[in-house]
């Protein structure tokens, strides 16, 4: 069985860890010490982008990219920390911020001195009142201390950080949505460009990065680069010519949830399959996984067919899904598809801010087919049409067979594919919220179909066995690379 | 004009600790207009809810429209329109919660404390007639491994079933 490797969450379990002094004890704040007294700011943002460390928030990108966008001789820069956390079956973030916020003010602390930054928010979402309250409590330490403030350890250095709540609204851990909400406006996404990196908050340059990735940093800074990628697969990209490395270095907090028998975060190198982590966190909790959600309530479902993918951003995304958040949810045999689906969409639809057209009609609409179908009340036509699919030379055409009409599941597949195309990755709207909508409901649609069909036809929701609900793989165009997906920049 | 339309509003202004909060709040940010949020949890705080006299003092201390602060208060779930129960009941409706029947929660805190769940635009409906409590429905709170979830005001409930719950109610 794969051992968990606790580097982040180490300490997180120690009495009284939260308070400077046994922070202290176990190395704390010797990590940027060691940053400020034996490395020129350049050379930790080169260490972070030697790492590969990519941002653990939702995009994936890689954070020493995303620092190397900032203009430098633009000041004030600022650091927004995402501690917004909201994406369904994501909770790594409490943890830290509850039991070991002094870490986070350490990572902070790092990036702000590789960046040249003086002014930290930390956005944290509104329902996090006691993980504001151990945070706060840290930062006053810490002032105490002189670890934050003017002139800190006498570098000369001025670091300075706010907490700042939320409100209980999703779309503000959008990071133009984040930047929106913290001027004190309504959370509202950006057009990009410009990215935040030159242009976020009060008009300044702006580096928003998650918890977990600023809580990465003292470890990359203390145990150096060569240590740090160690942990997790690197792959060559071999769309690039030559090909280019691919790294999925470090561990990640898997925050799994749902039909295991013991749910829980689990911090695990990246690259262990589905299964494997099934099994870490106590097994499966039922006969037989219908579906997992590998990467928060926006990721494509995975099928019992696919439990051999590694839980990795680039294995992920080649299966056209995506790593997101590391929230992972399971589902056994006794689930409905269809009935979850409509519980994200009645999610998605109460979430959107409502600012562009395709995703604040169509998200609703959405909900309101599928809750058409969950209630039996699903369309269908009587006449007959051909049949798409893998057809007899091997490729993807007509193959002869008739098929009948489900006109509620093609408008519900259009719809959703209106707001954001997933097969183009294309999206109509001003932010990803419109993937993150379109992405589970074509993905659930496709892959549990005969799920959706069994509702329309019998009038109620049908729970179908395993094996007769999930479409095969090599049956359907949803699992196949037709399109190379665009790399998912939210940068 | 009807009845209705004129509305006797007490003037509201931050206490003095509240003052004290917003006066450090104030300093954190280069416009003034970025401690919105901040703001108005405090003015919340010591209100209850969010009265057409709170965004008007809050517009004056940011100097913004109160327009601005409206348009705010509507956007965020968590700041109320309408006088709300002492205890607010947020019970976790989204998918790693529904899948540990969270409906269950929700049915017995029905039951239990003989209210409906409150809507977003119609607070009243979900509080109980004594106004003690408030119940409503959230999305996912991020304590998804220790589902069933509630919160009752600032406290997060893990691992709910039905005698939990009792136990909850019963000593607030
Ligand atoms: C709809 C939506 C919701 C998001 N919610 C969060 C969130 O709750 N927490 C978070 O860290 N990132 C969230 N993100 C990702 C952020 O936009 C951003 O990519 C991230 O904070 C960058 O930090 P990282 O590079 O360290 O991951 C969300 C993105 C979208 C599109
Ligand atoms: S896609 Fe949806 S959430 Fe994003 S900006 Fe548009 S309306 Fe708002
Ligand atoms: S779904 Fe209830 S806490 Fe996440």
């Amino acid at each position: 069985m794969v051992e968990e490797r606790r580097i982040l969450y180490e300490h997180l379990d120690v009495p009284d860890i939260n308070t400077f002094d046994v922070f202290r004890q176990y190395d704390g704040y010797t990590r940027f010490e060691k940053a400020i007294t034996e490395y020129q700011p350049d050379d930790i943002a080169k260490m972070v982008m030697d790492s590969g460390l990519k941002g653990r928030g939702g995009a994936g990108f890689s954070t020493g990219l995303k620092w190397s966008f900032v203009p430098r001789d633009i000041k004030p820069c600022y650091l927004c920390c995402n501690a917004d956390e909201s994406e369904p079956g994501t909770f790594s973030n409490r943890y830290v911020l509850e039991k070991n916020p002094h870490l986070l003010i350490e990572g902070i602390l790092i990036c702000c001195y590789a960046m040249g930054i003086e002014t930290t928010y930390v956005y944290i979402r509104g329902e996090f009142t006691l993980g504001k309250k151990m945070l706060d409590a840290a930062i006053k330490e810490a002032y105490e201390k002189g670890y934050l403030g003017k002139d800190i350890r006498g570098t000369g250095l001025n670091i300075d950080i706010y907490t700042h709540p939320g409100a209980g609204a999703y779309i503000c851990g959008e990071e133009t949505g984040l930047i929106e909400s913290l001027e004190g406006k309504r959370g509202q996404p950006r057009n990009k460009p410009p990215f935040p990196a030159v242009e976020g908050v009060f008009g300044k340059p702006t580096v928003v990065q998650n918890v977990e990735t600023l809580c990465n940093l003292p470890f990359i800074v203390g145990n150096g680069v060569e240590w740090y990628t160690q942990m997790g697969p690197t792959y060559a990209d071999t769309r690039a010519n030559p090909p280019t490395p691919d790294p999925n270095t470090g561990t990640k907090l898997y925050c799994i949830s749902g039909d295991v028998n013991e749910p829980g975060v689990y911090e695990l190198d990246l690259g262990l399959t589905c299964s494997e982590l099934i099994e870490v966190a106590g097994g499966l909790r039922g006969e037989e996984v219908k579906a997992v959600i590998p990467g928060g309530s926006s990721a494509p479902i995975l099928t019992h067919y696919e439990l051999d993918t590694r839980l990795d951003f680039t294995s992920l995304t080649l299966a056209k899904s995506m790593l997101g958040s590391g929230g992972i949810i399971v589902m056994n045999e006794t689930r409905n598809i269809v009935d979850c689906l409509l519980n994200i969409m009645k999610f998605y639809a109460h979430e959107s801010c409502g600012q562009c057209t395709p995703c604040r009609w169509g998200t609703p609409w959405v909900r309101d087919i599928v809750q058409r179908i969950a209630d039996g009340d699903g369309r269908k036509s009587t006449m007959t049409r051909p049949k798409f699919g893998v057809a007899e030379n091997g490729r993807w055409g007509d193959t002869g067979e008739t098929e009948e009409i489900y006109e509620d599941l093609d408008l519900l597949e259009s719809v959703a594919n209106n707001i954001a195309n997933v097969d183009t990755m294309t999206w109509n709207t001003i932010c990803v919220f419109g993937i993150a909508v379109s992405w589970p409901a074509v993905s659930y649609l496709r892959k549990f179909r005969p799920e959706f069909e069994a509702a329309i036809r019998e009038g109620k929701l049908v729970t179908l066995p395993v094996a007769e609900a999930t479409v095969p793989p090599e049956e359907n165009y949803a699992y196949q690379q037709r399109f190379i997906p665009k790399e998912f920049a939210d940068l | 004009m009807s009845d209705e339309l004129i509305q006797i509003e007490t003037p509201f202004a931050f206490n003095e600790e509240n003052q004290r909060e917003f006066d450090a709040l104030i300093g954190r940010y280069p416009v003034k207009e970025a401690a919105m949020l901040p703001t108005l949890h405090l003015a919340q705080r010591q209100a209850g809810y969010i009265t057409p006299a709170v965004m008007k003092y809050v517009a004056e201390q940011l100097e913004v429209s109160v327009m601005k602060v409206k348009d705010v208060v509507t956007f965020y779930p968590m700041f109320f329109e309408e006088p709300v129960g002492e205890y607010v009941i947020r019970v976790c409706h989204t998918l790693p919660c529904a899948l540990r029947d969270c409906k269950g929660v929700l049915d017995h805190l029905k039951t239990k404390l003989d209210t409906d769940v409150a809507a977003e635009t119609n607070l009243a409906k979900g509080t109980t007639p004594d106004g003690k409590f408030t119940l409503m429905k959230v999305e996912c709170l991020a304590s998804c491994d220790v589902a069933p979830v509630i919160m009752v005001n600032d406290d997060l409930h893990k691992n709910l079933t039905p005698e939990k719950i009792d136990e909850i109610i019963d000593n607030l």
